[in-house]
């Protein structure tokens, strides 16, 4: 009988778990992906193309191929064209964490955009870490995370709320009334709405959380009738936010009166709804596609025109995750000069993307940087209320950048740095998820 | 302090009428065929987008657009009956197999036809506003959806009690070889119904589609709680009226007194037990098809 | 009368130990190719929770549209063990997520869990428990058929709301994410090595062998008595919600194992396990393999996920469309799946054969 190598190596794997020999199995002992010199430099696009986060995913792929597409047409990253690994996720976690381990492992990526929410970053972050690759993820979530193997484009609940509550109790009143959708990003917003609503002195009438994809908010509705609130401060999601601001005309509130503020409801949503249902209600966002600077006039003009423009509208989504595309060419850059082609690995791009700016001439925003301690985005909230055609008007921008805070509220948790997270005792975690 | 009473109790009629709209079409089919029907909510999804459709293309009002996707979705019925159920009638459970495989083939045909973006319903604008009585608020939408349910309800009672059909129904319902030996046709008279059954989820849809969102995926969130009402009802109609007002109620009632979230988990915990001490539902039929 | 060899327990076995033995093989096989091992360890999982389905539908008659239930909650349980072990019991006890949620102590229904050997008995014991309970008031109630599917199906989403609504406990949405892999005493299962592929190919194989035995045993010649007749069988003396709810649990708890075994490899939970889909995608592998044998329902698992992994990217918009029309062929004219088809055609081929097989009478069985 004879023994292959590999028969070999699998037997005495076996019979050392008898021996002991534990760091036989450490993980990480694949080494790294790297780039090689003069061939494109494979990108992994994982976003779900069907099912239920279709909506907004789709879109984002769309964008990034524009993206893509985009920097390649300008030279690519220093004469190396970016290729894009496009797969399905299928809005199935068990999807998402199975693509992550075939681009990483058989097509060799050397950065990953992808997901829209929390549930699927959790979902493929631990196999990201083990490998030692890089997550952009190009939305808003709730923070309270410190890693070594993400970027995120979005803003970060204690940036979302900053500028908007203290603007609606100035301009509405002061007692508000939360409603979100039943899980953690909505929680953690509301949060860090209730610090910016104690600065400015407002109240709290009630806090309301509708299971996700629910449509009946009849409850919720007289709940807010009874209550009387000058404002509702809005996180529900998805196909639950379009029941809300339908039920909440039909119920016969007032948008002048109660206006819904709202970090969710954009083009998409009021295209959804019907611009009637919208108009009056606001929202924060770092991204209006009304924006009128010349860059975003280039970017809208340029992406609906293009083959991947087909849906008709951009949306803050849609700009960060173009934004990610650029933060990874300036943050490759920069690592190549440092390192060299060859010996650029996912991690020294992220550590390379500390400080990485997108100028004003490239970013639809306005100028963005990346924060080097924990590699979210410095960007400007701004306030839009909906017009009766459905589309945003910018009333306010915030003066100055909002340093993006992951342990906003928690801050007994200590700093996140490039690092890891540096507890209030001194000692350094890695990897918090 | 009377209105807080008032209200819920309202509204609890009405998250009945929702949950009767959705549910009547599975129990004409269930009671009268014995088929499970999966696809249920994707045939409220094809009545939404019907809905949008003839809206959008040929700009029909939105109270046309009912009927419509009523005789739209009946036909796929009746077309998906002809082709697939009526080999399955002898075994219930491929039945709910095979309408399994026919939800994911609608699903997925809309999508590639309407693309996986939202659309959306327009509706008149009386359907957008409220009727204030004193202390009481009626959403005028919801008032629509009572009056919607009962119409339909009476439609199908008058279908089933007042015409020949109906007879037919009931006596192939009763004993199938019995009514064919009297000369019924069987397998024509499930079609029938089968399609009845489709047409009244496809108005569902039409109604579902306006009250929030039309998407591919829109069904899955209405088959679950349509399925708890008719097996709460005992699988008759008259079950499932009540099963769905009893439970609009206590869900209302207990969404005011804790949130939604316990509201469904109590309503779905009391449905439990209920089933552990009457299996036969709420009314039953005496033989009760198990 | 010829027999088709395809019922011949004896060749039955045979073909379950080459099958086990090409298996084994696979590493060999796939040499260095770390993520095809680990994709096919997955493979395992699903073939595990194939059998779980096909021993308590195709073998029980009791059709389960929420298995993804007692999945969910061996994979819960393997996840929290998984997380505690990345933590220090003296000085680091709160997972982080929990401090997102203003949770001061530690649960005490996490306590358990900071030991593995607990931890893991619990992810088994506690949906087995689960089945034990639902099952028997289901049954005692006579409920069968589609309505107990029904019900499965209502608890399931039952689940998914419970879960996501217990954010203290379980992180809502976002699920329970261990940092590490799994310890076992001084061991790491890492899940990008043979090792864990081992692990699921032993708990493959036990669960194989447990539950094969159990459809040829006495027991289970009363479960498949049930499935043909309750009534009969109620008239003969037999507890028939008894035998119901023994096999709807052990069923339970093999989808439990395979729960384990899943969260071991893709170090995530989350609601999604409750997902309603995914519970009816193992109705699909089974269906389409072969519900009245266990080897088939593996195999049905293999190939739908084999396909959809494979062939899903390429046809990347008409897949579910496909998936879809084949699964409806299937239940229209292949009830039996594909494992009914070849049994057809050894059976042609037996009786066209010269000689027969000995005059082995024994009844049916499942393959």
């Amino acid at each position: 009988m004879s023994f292959t190598r590999r028969k070999f190596l699998n037997t005495a794997a076996l019979s050392s778990l008898a021996l002991a020999a534990p760091n036989l199995w450490l993980p990480g002992a694949q080494a790294a992906t790297s780039l090689k010199a003069d061939s494109p430099i494979k990108v992994g696009l994982l976003f779900s193309l069907t099912g239920s986060l279709a909506v907004p995913e789709e879109d984002s792929t769309l964008v990034m191929q524009y993206a893509i597409d985009e920097i390649n047409a300008a030279g690519g990253v220093k004469g190396m064209p970016i290729e894009p690994v496009i797969v399905d996720a299928k809005s199935d976690f068990k999807v998402y964490s199975a693509k992550t381990k075939e681009m990483i492992l058989r097509d060799k990526v050397i950065s990953i955009f992808g997901c829209y929410t929390s549930a699927s970053r959790k979902a493929i972050l631990p196999t990201v870490m083990q490998q030692d690759n890089l997550l952009f993820y190009p939305t808003c979530y709730e923070g309270a995370e410190c890693t070594q193997n993400c970027i995120g484009t979005g803003p970060l609940a204690n940036q979302h709320s900053f500028d908007l509550i203290p603007f609606m109790v100035d301009n509405f009143g002061p007692k508000v009334f939360f409603v979100g959708s039943n899980y953690v990003w909505p929680k953690e917003s509301n949060k860090n709405a209730k610090v910016w609503l104690e600065r400015s002195g407002g109240e709290l009438l009630g806090e309301e959380y509708i299971p996700l994809g629910s449509s009946e908010f009849g409850p919720v509705i007289e709940k807010i009738r009874a209550a009387k609130p000058d404002f509702i401060f809005s996180t529900v999601v998805g196909a639950s936010d379009i029941a809300f601001h339908r039920q909440f005309k039909q119920a016969g509130l007032k948008v002048d009166k109660m206006p819904i503020a709202s970090l969710t409801t954009g083009e998409i949503e009021t295209a959804a709804m019907g611009a009637e249902y919208g108009a009056g209600h606001f929202l924060s966002a770092p991204y209006f596609q009304t924006i009128e600077t010349p860059t975003n006039e280039k970017f809208v003009d340029g992406f609906l025109s293009s083959p991947y423009g087909k849906n008709g509208y951009t949306h803050y989504n849609m700009e960060e995750t173009y934004l990610s595309a650029y933060v990874f060419k300036n943050a490759l850059e920069k690592a190549i000069d440092m390192h060299g082609v060859t010996d650029v690995t996912p991690r020294k791009i992220r550590d390379a993307a500390a400080g990485v700016k997108v100028e004003a001439d490239v970013s639809p925003e306005g100028l963005v940087w990346i924060d080097g301690d924990n590699f979210n985005t410095w960007l400007k909230p701004k306030i839009g209320q909906c017009q009766a055609d459905g589309s945003f008007k910018v009333i306010k921008e915030a003066a100055d950048h909002v340093a993006p805070d992951p342990f906003s509220i928690y801050p007994d948790s200590g700093k996140c740095t490039a690092d890891g997270l540096l507890g209030l005792d001194g000692k350094l975690k890695v990897d918090l998820i | 302090m009377l209105a807080s009473i008032v209200n819920p109790l309202i509204l609890g009629i009405s998250i009945g009428s929702i949950l009767l709209i959705s549910a009547l079409g599975l129990a004409v089919i269930y009671g009268a065929a014995g088929v499970i029907n999966m696809a249920h909510g994707e045939f409220i999804m094809l009545g939404a987008y019907s809905t949008y459709t003839l809206q959008s293309t040929m700009g029909m009002p939105f109270l046309l657009c009912i009927p419509c996707a009523f005789f739209i979705v009946g036909i796929i019925g009746f077309v998906i009956e002809r082709n697939l159920i009526c080999y399955l009638y002898n075994r219930p459970l491929d039945t709910l197999l095979a309408t399994w495989g026919v939800s994911l083939v609608l699903m997925q045909s809309s999508r590639l036809i309407f693309g996986s973006d939202v659309k959306y319903i327009a509706m008149p604008e009386f359907l957008s506003t409220n009727l204030e009585l004193g202390i009481l608020n009626f959403s005028t939408f919801r008032l629509f959806l009572i009056a919607v349910a009962l119409i339909l309800l009476f439609i199908t009672w008058f279908i089933f009690y007042r015409t020949r059909l109906g007879i037919k129904i009931r006596a192939v319902t009763q004993n199938k070889e019995m009514a064919a030996s009297f000369g019924i046709n069987a397998a024509q008279v499930y079609s029938i119904t089968f399609a009845f059954g489709a047409g009244l989820a496809g108005a569902a849809g039409a109604m579902f589609g306006a009250l929030s969102i039309v998407l591919p995926t829109m069904g899955m969130h209405y088959v679950v709680e349509a399925f708890l009402m008719v097996v709460t009802g005992g699988g008759s109609i008259l079950g499932t009226v009540f099963a769905s007002t009893l439970a609009g109620e206590i869900q209302s009632i207990f969404a005011f007194i804790f949130n939604d979230t316990m509201a469904r988990g109590l309503l779905f915990i009391l449905i439990v037990v209920l089933l552990r001490f009457r299996p036969q539902g709420l009314l039953s039929t005496g033989s009760g098809r198990r | 009368m010829r027999i088709n060899p395809y019922n011949n327990v004896k060749y039955q076995w045979a073909v379950y130990v080459v099958f086990f033995i090409f298996l084994a093989c696979i590493p060999t096989i796939v040499g260095d190719d770390v993520f095809l091992l680990n994709q096919l360890s997955t493979y395992g999982v699903y073939g595990i929770l194939a059998l779980s389905l096909s021993l308590c539908w195709g073998f029980g008659g009791i059709l389960n549209l929420g298995q993804g239930i007692a999945f969910g909650l061996g994979s819960y349980g393997m996840a929290m063990t998984m997380q505690l072990q990345s933590q220090d019991i003296l000085e680091d006890r709160i997972p982080p997520f929990m401090l997102n949620n203003a949770v001061e102590t530690l649960p005490a229904i996490w306590e358990p869990f900071w030991n593995a050997g607990a931890g893991i008995s619990l992810a088994l014991i506690v949906p087995t428990l689960f089945c034990l309970i639902f099952g028997g008031l289901m049954f005692w109630g006579r409920v069968s058929g589609p309505f107990f599917a029904i019900m499965t199906l209502a608890m399931l989403s039952a689940f998914y709301t419970i879960f996501i609504d217990l954010q203290y406990l379980t992180n809502g949405v976002n699920g329970i994410t261990p940092p590490m892999a799994l310890e076992v005493g001084p061991y790491l299962v890492d899940p990008y090595s043979s090792v864990s592929f081992w692990v699921v190919f032993v708990a493959l194989l036990l669960c194989t062998v447990v539950a094969k035995l159990i459809t040829q045993s006495k027991f289970g010649l009363i479960v498949q008595a049930q499935k043909n007749d309750p009534e009969r069988t109620r008239f003969l003396g037999y507890n028939v919600a008894l035998y119901e709810t023994i096999i709807y649990a052990f069923s339970g708890f093999i989808a439990a194992i395979a729960g384990c075994c899943f969260a071991m490899l893709t170090q995530y939970v989350s609601p999604g396990q409750f997902d309603v889909g995914f519970s009816i995608s193992m109705v699909i592998w089974v269906a389409i393999g072969g519900r009245a044998s266990l080897l088939w329902g593996m195999l049905g698992a293999f190939m739908v996920q084999g396909a959809q992994s494979y062939l899903g990217d390429q046809f990347l918009s008409t897949w579910l469309l496909i998936l879809g029309f084949f699964f409806i062929l299937v239940v229209r004219f292949l009830p039996g799946g594909l494992a009914g088809l070849v049994e057809v055609i050894l059976g042609y081929f037996s009786s066209n054969s010269s000689g027969t097989k000995g005059s082995n009478s024994e009844p049916k069985r499942v393959d």
